[in-house]
């Protein structure tokens, strides 16, 4: 589809109509209404809880607590994918409960839950709920935690370190570091955001006590999958779980978790006998939902003489908050580390990450999921070196460079890269955006007494990671129409235009007549969810070659309609027929000729696991600074990608506006910023957590420059991060950039107004990296 | 406790007997049913739950059912024309692919329509400058921008009185 | 939000009556603060008394040298309408640029001026322009009625109806928002006025307040660059995650520099 005929996705008219369902959309007039009374400190012991007050306040139907939950059977929230190592060494994973036993880790932390006639009512009656509690002293930043003495988190996770993980080729990057002629350090802080997706987390749970099924209508990115979790933690098969779900109001990774509300709410309806609805709030959300970065990160790239990169290495702490989400493990190892020296022509490598326990929210998945640390990271440290070493930053990146004869790529971390032009994707960067007048524009800036920045970054990230077979099956309806089902539900991404899109293609059938089904009861396919950036490439692989299997049963069909062998059939735009004749049936009267027949002799399925694929690209922003206030201005950002083949322009344009914006956000002000001494959450609402608004990033252009992949059958690769990942090493340098002739060296994000204000005050009085928040020692 | 509140809704009078305590938002979506009114947070700032009261954009989660006494409402399931034609906004975020995951669109798109009608030779910047109390966490509001230029462009939109 | 009565005041007077019933009872004006406040539990008000239904408090007027603004004029309005637009620009333009468009099609000046949030826009324009605060009891100097946040000289049971601003010969109010509520982080509202020149500063401190050095130098010069070196002291300043006491200082002098400039046009 090319950019121009694009008149608007599947789904939305519904959408703009007000007609989508989302979670609480749904109709349960039945439903009792659950609240929950959330820890109000960070770290303490549970003495006692007494709810007799709440039981009692009328329209109250039930109190649950952790030890409810305990007789019920309940397990550990899970984790879901480990990455292996090497040395078999194995993260600690101590058990997650559902509602607090024992102790609370986090302010937030659900503790009782109360179950009433109206939210209202259960909203009063938790505030007669009395907990006693024996305060213990909160650590809430990941150094602090890991320091002798520290306040310990879990009884099972010694000196609150979950992990101790490393990548890569430690002896052999020593070696090569050991030859350097230079050395180049850097260190950043890569600080805590929260995903915010617009729908807050909620949820409408019913058990259906003769079917002995558990159904929960909720905000997700992949049904099966957050079935499993659930199954997981309910003791019971994944079979007995159905997630329910039509539309979903944002995800960026956060959604594709299981969560405590869900399970208790479960269990609330299975006792109750009656559905039980949460609506949770926004504060919720922000306390509770996954929470996304805060890394300390330090990079050592060592150079040769003539300016060529020879190696690099990596010790970062991350800070995982109170317990390990389900994707929590995955995207603070492996995640960060797949590209472990990016786009650059550096095979052998080492990353050493520490996964430490703290008492904030969890920290997992949210757009990028572990890859926007490793690209800022690597791009500020090369950036660093074109400033240490007076290069130029073009041309230290350029003569580094992966080249396109040197494909495929393969690292001693594991990762072979497939394919890329990354050269070619750097000149259509840089021609785009007028690299070289820049010094002119700088000086007009200056004229107005503002000062401006450039910064170009590349970026590379691992996408659509494998695992499972991702399963898409095409059924042919009753009613003519064709139903495709797969695990992968969508949370924006457009979904049920871009795979119909893929099968119409296919089969010559109307767009109108094939309709996505992903989030009903009673579906089973095999995959994961909607993450990773693998829709397309991999469920949407699947869907093609779905499609052509039904081409190839149609061929059989034909064959016999036509009275003549299947190798003899030809399939082209929807019709079937024997070459060299005018003797053809289209596939739509194959369709209708069975019309009815269940299964539909055409009903076809595909499962496959598909490469990693590993989208890159050029980006250059300009950023102009008004030093009296500290307010900085995107002026241009351009941002050239390969994301491999487009299927549908505009929802990938969509995609990558999205993710930019949505780095910008994190660069220009998004903090979750916990309280030091109380644990407490600082940033908890849209008051003082600011969100991006529509003037914060203008001037984006994107150029796509397409390198298909061959590891797929689309030649597709994952979109749906890309613009993040690209967008926090992009803004950081420009910022940097700008500030560097007023003597700034070092700048954490994010550039807020008092920030960036502060820096130039700082080195204004002579301490030009005060700005920096951490610094570590690579061992 | 309850009071009794009336007022028309997309042109249907209705009337119920609530809690005092009720939101607005809560009566539109819980009482009347109508759910493309959307409420995304709590502190009434990210105006998923915009709609109009008397003719004028306003958040219905931080209004109280009472408040709307006698009021004459529209939401989002009251826009388009009754044949199922589009209004020229919607027809716009539809067009120009400012939708996502379409939670913050209701409020989007009855936000942008009362824009338009203060602002019919609207610029980007201003477009950008009045979406203050509209939140987007998909698009980055590059193509909802378009779509409400567009729609600010097309004649239709004066005519649609909405 | 806890559980409350309600009932809609038919008059003014009926309002007066209802709120002197009950001590724990509270005006309801547009709500934008007072209905999220109580969606947080932070505010337990046991009435509410809605002055919503009172169209005579909805105006504007110009009377001699005064522009008066009806207590229940919403900010859209106000913002809106042509004698403000033409008497005082600057106060049309703080109007429009309070909250959002949604907040402004409900909020109205007399909510604003009696909750007094310290990083409201409306305190700096009555301080700013020497607004005289009318109520069901007297009138008052924008002065002596805003005390630190959320506190002013309101008595119980008293109910504002009216602001009356003298017409400046210029105004402008500039504003620095915080970066997420959109609220003043900080605003300065300069005026030339018949009475002299005022500098208000809203956001920075614990309530508005005046600087009277920049008064005085205004008053020799009205000229930025008569503010530009003029700093106001840190120490009392708000100092939170978005600004330190210091940037906020800083901020007062830049602000009241581009509101003289602007107010110069």
């Amino acid at each position: 589809m090319s950019h121009d005929d694009f008149h608007g996705r599947l789904e939305d008219d519904r959408m703009v109509t007000g007609s989508g369902t989302y979670s609480l959309d749904w109709d349960f007039p039945q439903a009792a209404h659950a609240w929950f009374l959330r820890a109000d400190r960070a770290h303490a012991q549970i003495v006692s809880i007494d709810a007799s007050a709440a039981l009692a306040h009328p329209g109250v139907i039930a109190v649950l607590t952790g030890e409810d939950l305990q007789a019920a059977g309940f397990k550990s929230l899970p984790v879901l994918t480990i990455p292996t190592r090497p040395d078999a060494m194995k993260p600690l994973l101590p058990f997650r409960p559902c509602l607090a036993t024992g102790k609370v880790r986090m302010a937030g932390e659900a503790v009782v839950c109360v179950i009433a006639e109206t939210q209202q009512i259960a909203m009063d009656a938790t505030e007669l709920v009395s907990v006693e509690y024996k305060e213990l002293p909160p650590v809430v930043d990941a150094l602090d935690a890991l320091k002798p003495g520290a306040p310990q988190v879990h009884a099972d996770v010694p000196g609150n370190l979950y992990w101790d993980y490393d990548d890569g080729d430690q002896a052999g990057t020593d070696a090569l570091f050991a030859k350097a002629a230079t050395i180049v350090k850097h260190d950043l802080y890569n600080h805590r955001v929260i995903g915010n997706p617009m729908e807050p987390r909620c949820c409408i749970s019913e058990y259906d006590a003769a079917k002995e099924q558990y159904f929960l209508y909720s905000p997700t990115q992949g049904p099966r999958i957050q079935a499993a979790m659930v199954a997981k933690v309910l003791g019971v098969p994944t079979d007995k779980v159905d997630v329910v779900a039509k539309d979903t109001g944002g995800g960026f990774g956060i959604r594709s978790a299981v969560y405590p509300e869900y399970c208790v709410t479960l269990l609330a309806s299975k006792k109750l006998g009656r559905p039980v609805c949460w609506n949770g709030s926004r504060s919720e959300s922000f306390l509770t939902d996954n929470q996304a970065r805060d890394f300390i990160c330090h990079g050592e790239l060592a150079l040769d003489d003539k300016g060529k990169f020879l190696s690099m290495r990596f010790y970062m702490v991350a800070n995982n908050g109170a317990y390990l989400a389900p994707t929590g493990l995955l995207s603070q190892t492996r995640s960060v580390t797949s590209c472990i020296t990016g786009v650059y022509d550096v095979p052998v490598a080492h990353a050493r990450i520490k996964l430490v326990a703290t008492n904030t929210a969890q920290v997992a998945a949210y757009r990028g999921a572990g890859r926007p640390i490793m690209s800022t990271m690597l791009e500020c440290l090369v950036e660093r070196a074109a400033i240490d070493l007076d290069m130029d930053p073009v041309e230290i990146r350029r003569n580094n460079l992966i080249r396109k004869d040197q494909f495929p790529y393969a690292m001693t971390n594991g990762t072979t890269y497939d394919c890329g032009d990354f050269e070619a994707v750097l000149d259509d960067a840089l021609a785009a955006a007028d690299w070289k007048g820049f010094e002119q524009r700088r000086a007009e800036s200056a004229k107005r007494g503002k000062l401006r920045g450039r910064a170009l970054s590349t970026y590379i990230e691992s996408t659509a990671a494998g695992g499972i077979p991702d399963e898409a099956q095409l059924r042919f309806e009753a009613d003519g129409t064709l139903s495709l089902f797969a695990s992968s539900h969508s949370h924006g991404q457009g979904h049920e235009t871009s795979f119909a899109q893929v099968v119409s293609r296919v089969l010559g059938l109307p767009m109108k007549t094939i309709k996505l089904r992903t989030g009903e009861a009673g579906m089973r396919v095999g995959g994961g969810g909607t993450g990773g950036s693998r829709s397309m490439v991999s469920f949407g692989s699947s869907f093609f070659l779905g499609a052509q299997e039904v081409v190839k049963k149609g061929k059989e069909l034909a064959a016999k309609e036509l009275e003549a062998a299947p190798a003899d059939i030809t399939f082209d735009h929807g019709e079937f027929s024997i070459a060299g004749t005018d003797r053809r049936i289209s596939l739509q009267n194959l369709i209708q000729k069975h019309q009815g027949t269940h299964p539909h002799p055409l009903d076809s399925s595909s499962a496959n696991k598909y490469g990693m694929t590993y989208p890159n690209g050029a980006h250059i922003a300009e950023v102009e600074i008004d030093p009296e206030t500290g307010v900085t201005d995107i002026i241009s950002y351009i941002a050239v990608d390969d994301i491999g083949n487009v299927i549908t322009h505009a929802l990938v344009e969509g995609q990558m506006q999205g993710g930019l914006t949505q780095g910008a956000g994190q660069i220009f002000g998004e903090h979750a910023i916990y309280d030091r001494e109380s644990g407490q959450l600082l940033t908890g609402s849209f008051m003082d957590y600011p969100m991006p608004r529509a003037v914060l990033v203008e001037g984006l252009q994107i150029i796509d420059h397409p390198v298909p992949t061959a590891l797929n059958p689309l030649g597709a690769k994952g979109v749906g991060e890309a613009g993040c990942t690209g967008a926090l090493p992009t803004l950081s340098n420009a910022i940097l950039d700008a500030l560097r002739p007023v003597g700034v060296k070092h700048f954490d994000m994010p550039a807020t107004p008092q920030r960036v204000w502060q820096a130039i005050q700082e080195a204004k009085a002579g301490r030009p990296s005060a700005m920096l928040s951490y610094t570590l020692e690579y061992a | 406790m309850a009071v009794k509140v009336s007022m028309t809704v997309n042109g249907k009078s209705v009337s119920h007997e609530v809690e005092e305590r009720t939101l607005l938002v809560s009566y539109i979506r819980e009482t009347l049913r109508m759910t493309g009114t959307h409420v995304g947070c709590d502190t009434a700032q990210c105006g998923a739950c915009t709609i109009h009261m008397n003719g004028r954009a306003v958040k219905s989660c931080n209004i109280l059912a009472m408040q709307a006494e006698g009021a004459s409402i529209t939401t989002i399931e009251g826009v388009a024309n009754a044949d199922g034609t589009l209004h020229p906004m919607q027809a716009a975020f539809k067009e120009h692919h400012g939708l996502q995951c379409g939670f913050c669109t209701p409020g989007m798109v009855m936000s942008a329509i009362d824009l338009v009608k203060n602002f019919p030779d609207t610029t980007e910047q201003q477009i950008r400058e009045q979406l203050d109390g509209n939140l987007c966490r998909c698009t980055g509001y590059h193509n909802i921008v378009k779509a409400i230029k567009a729609a600010a462009a097309d004649p239709a939109s004066a005519k649609a009185g909405v | 939000m806890y559980a409350f009565k309600y009932a809609k005041a038919k008059s003014v007077a009926d309002a007066a009556t209802s709120i002197a019933a009950d001590p724990d009872a509270k005006l309801l004006a547009g709500g934008q603060s007072l209905i999220a406040a109580m969606k947080l539990r932070l505010s337990q008000p046991s009435a509410l008394v809605d002055l919503g239904n009172i169209a005579d408090l909805r105006y504007t007027r110009i009377e001699g040298d005064t522009l008066v603004v009806g207590a229940m004029s919403t900010h859209a309005f106000v913002a809106a309408c042509a004698d403000v637009r033409k008497a005082i620009p600057a106060l049309a333009a703080l109007a429009g640029d309070i909250g959002d468009r949604q907040v402004r099609n409900m909020g109205t000046i007399g909510g604003s001026i009696a909750t007094n949030d310290p990083a409201a826009d409306y305190p700096a324009g009555c301080v700013g322009l020497g607004a005289t605060i009318i109520t069901t009891k007297r009138k008052i100097a924008a002065d002596d009625f805003f005390g630190s946040m959320y506190e002013t000289a309101l008595e119980p049971g008293e109910i504002i109806t009216a602001v009356s601003f003298p017409i400046p010969k210029r105004a402008a109010y500039i504003k620095f928002k915080n970066q997420a509520s959109r609220f003043a982080l900080v605003g300065v509202f300069v005026a030339e006025t018949p009475a002299g020149v005022r500098v208000a500063v809203t956001g920075a401190g614990p309530g508005v307040f005046r600087v009277a050095e920049m008064e005085k130098a205004l008053s020799a010069k009205f000229a930025p660059e008569s503010v530009a070196n003029i700093k106001v002291p840190a120490d009392n300043l708000n100092a939170d995650l978005h600004a330190q006491a210091d940037y906020r200082a800083h901020l007062v002098t830049v602000m009241a520099k581009r509101a003289v400039a602007k107010a110069s046009e």
